[in-house]
């Protein structure tokens, strides 16, 4: 492990804490403006930490293991956005008031916390603009870790790139994305398996701890290889310079493995998996909204068979 | 340190396009192949590659594990044969003598391995697979020799060995573990009867040996008398997590093989195939960066018990899935019998590696023991109970 890495990671859970569901949504968007997280992606130029894709993947690693709440996943994408937007499009104040903290959110996002946004990202064909919120619309989601909205932009937008700029914009936007999801669910399956460990530790039936079954230890090892296996394959591809299909299949890979381990881990919580006051549902409910954003493994999947078809020989 | 290490990245890969053998997979027989595997090991010891975990008095020895991984991400790169019928003994007979024989057993035995000797391992037994401890095999001290009779099986190429790192039971008292000794055991000796093993495959990757009242002298043994658990232990951790790696890289190079299947079945468009194929390249890569993983935590000192295991079981489901989707790609034609290739697990023949990939979620602890050992060593969970009453 890069120093850079297990240091960043060593504050960042400091910061959060190391027990889920960190339910408080201020203090975690208060600490992560404190620490500048919201420009670590961001270039030294622009008054970011120009630290790229690993410390992203640092920070919404932590982020997941606590299911914090709130939008840190948009603001990172604005920053980004304001920070690379065309000089002409004069966002210098923008850019740093989105650092400072003021919400700001994306439709690439889902407009999540939008009605608590000053501004929303839009990525579109061709144009990356960012506009005044107006019309919000709430939508429910299962996820209850994150608020999520139907946003209508207002006609007052800015445009941050078009044309080529604005599809190399869009694809930095999109694996920044598809690295903060892998990194959010690693964290949250990480922390779930953990919760499930213990658990076993301590719930005793036949006048034993379950954690002496064999039948489960055994799951709980083949989760722990694939969540080992999951883990090595993100470090290796969370640098920037990596390719969005392959970014992309990363993102399936891990949302299928943490899936896994979020659906065991209610099986083997057994009725207390099943009651809204146990943590185990939010963590599967946060992983089936982190696999289904920025492509399903369905689609990266495909796309990754593909790339091998026409691979070079 | 890097440059030190390209350099040595260029010199192996120059002299594998000018040495590698191409056209192993074609051997007809089991005994053209382990010609062949002789041939090789003599080049590689020649080139200095053979041995690269070796310490540094020794010709080719002294490579850093940085360095090793060099050259055995080389060796997969060249698509060259594994080194099979040496691999106990560069490994583990070398790890053993060196690090617990005698100055004389060093001294009449390591030179030899680098001449061609091989070696294989006397440790399963019909009656001791993942319960290694339960070996029965007997060695009676009788003067100055030790006569053992018992049975071993699943040696590796133990046919073509000349010599056997045997764990035998001395005595039945306390503690499994507390009654085993080990010896070197010469093949060729009066007693010594080696059946091979007939794999589903089709190949004999695996003996049997029958011991019948087999003199081993007893300066032949390593260590005391009942120390010989802890000496197996020496042995079993002697592989440094490079074939997991090297194993891992053949594996990805070999996805080229399904890639192939794909268009010669004019599936290039079947949304189902693309996923799956799809899907297993990312997880072979996955794979492939646990190995690595693994290996850097090796090299920095800070590899957790446990660890080794995560990466068999990882490799070997992959390996696998691996066979398994070019079994289903191969269809019908796939039940058609060819030829198969010794000593390879990605030939392509989907039948036999299919079947071959079995070698590695039950050969050198079975995944189901490596999940009882990352439960137990990695999760905390608590052990099995040592008692057991019906």
């Amino acid at each position: 492990m890069s120093l850079l890495r297990s240091e960043l990671q060593e504050s960042a859970r400091k910061a959060f804490g190391n027990d889920a569901p960190n339910g408080d949504a201020a203090a975690c968007w208060t600490k992560l403006s404190d620490m500048g997280w919201f420009m670590i992606c961001a270039p030294e130029a622009s008054g970011g930490l120009g630290m790229g894709l690993e410390a992203l993947g640092v920070i919404h690693g932590e982020l997941g293991r606590v299911l914090a709440p709130g939008g840190a996943i948009a603001q990172m994408l604005v920053v980004e956005a304001l920070a690379q937007a065309d000089a002409a499009a004069g966002v210098g104040a923008l850019l740093e008031r989105a650092m400072a903290g003021e919400i700001m959110t994306t439709t690439l996002c889902h407009g999540i916390d939008a009605d608590q946004a000053s501004h929303v990202l839009l990525v579109e064909p061709g144009r990356i603009a960012l506009a005044p919120t107006d019309t919000i619309m709430p939508r429910t989601s299962w996820d209850s870790t994150r608020r999520l909205f139907d946003v209508a932009p207002a006609d007052a937008a800015i445009t941050l790139a078009q044309g080529g700029a604005a599809a190399a914009l869009g694809d930095r936007l999109r694996a920044m994305l598809l690295v903060a999801l892998a990194a959010d669910s690693l964290g949250a399956a990480d922390a779930v398996l953990a919760i499930t460990i213990d658990y076993l530790k301590v719930r005793r039936q036949f006048d034993r701890p379950l954690a002496l079954f064999q039948a489960l230890k055994h799951r709980l090892a083949d989760l722990k290889v694939g969540l080992a296996t999951a883990e090595a394959l993100f470090w290796s591809r969370c640098h920037d310079g990596e390719s969005l299909p392959r970014l992309g299949a990363l993102k399936a890979h891990v949302a299928t493995c943490a899936l896994r381990v979020a659906e065991e881990a209610i099986q083997l919580h057994g009725g207390i998996g099943l009651t809204a006051e146990h943590p185990c549902h939010l963590f599967l409910k946060r992983i089936l909204l982190n696999r289904a954003w920025g492509g399903d493994p369905d689609l990266w999947e495909e796309v990754a068979g593909r790339a091998l078809l026409n691979a070079p020989a | 340190m890097t440059a030190q290490l390209d350099t040595l990245r260029t010199d192996v890969r120059n002299w594998l396009d000018a040495h590698a053998p191409r056209d192993w997979r074609v051997a007809a027989t089991h005994e053209a192949f382990v010609a062949t595997q002789r041939d090789w090991f003599r080049q590689l010891v020649a080139a200095g590659y053979a041995n690269p975990h070796w310490p540094a008095q020794w010709p080719g020895g002294g490579r850093s594990l940085a360095e090793q991984k060099v050259i055995y991400e080389e060796l997969a790169r060249a698509d060259a044969p594994r080194l099979l019928l040496s691999f106990v003994s560069t490994f583990h007979a070398f790890a053993t003598i060196h690090e617990c024989g005698s100055a004389d057993q060093k001294a009449r035995h390591l030179h030899r391995i680098l001449e061609g000797e091989t070696w294989c391992q006397g440790f399963s037994e019909p009656g001791a697979g993942s319960d290694l401890a339960a070996v029965k095999t007997r060695a009676e001290r009788h003067g100055e020799v030790y006569r053992v009779t018992g049975q071993k099986i699943w040696s590796t190429m133990a046919q073509y060995a000349d010599k056997c790192l045997l764990l035998a039971r001395t005595s039945s008292g306390g503690a499994k573990q507390a009654g085993l000794t080990f010896l070197l055991l010469d093949m060729a000796a009066p007693g010594v009867t080696v059946r091979p093993i007939h794999q589903i495959q089709g190949d004999e990757e695996f003996a049997e040996i029958f011991l019948d009242n087999v003199e081993v002298p007893v300066r032949e043994r390593v260590g005391e008398e009942g120390a010989g658990w802890a000496v197996a232990q020496a042995t079993l951790a002697s592989e440094r997590g490079l074939t997991l790696m090297e194993l891992g890289y053949r594996m990805r190079g070999a996805m080229r093989r399904l890639v192939d299947l794909v268009r010669m079945t004019g599936r290039s468009e079947d949304l189902g195939v693309l996923r799956d194929l799809g899907r297993l390249g990312t997880d072979v890569d996955a794979v492939c960066a646990l190995a690595d993983r693994f290996l850097e935590n090796r090299m920095n000192g800070v590899e957790r018990p446990g660890d080794a295991s995560i990466v068999k079981n990882a490799y070997s489901r992959c390996l696998r899935a691996w066979a398994l989707l070019g079994l289903r790609l191969g269809g019908l034609d796939a039940q058609y019998r060819d030829p198969i290739s010794f000593g390879d697990l990605n030939s392509g023949n989907w039948m036999a590696d299919f079947m071959n990939s079995y070698a590695w979620t039950i050969a050198g602890g079975s995944e189901e023991v490596q999940r009882n050992i990352i439960a137990e060593r990695v999760l905390a969970m608590p052990r099995e109970p040592r008692e057991w009453v019906l």
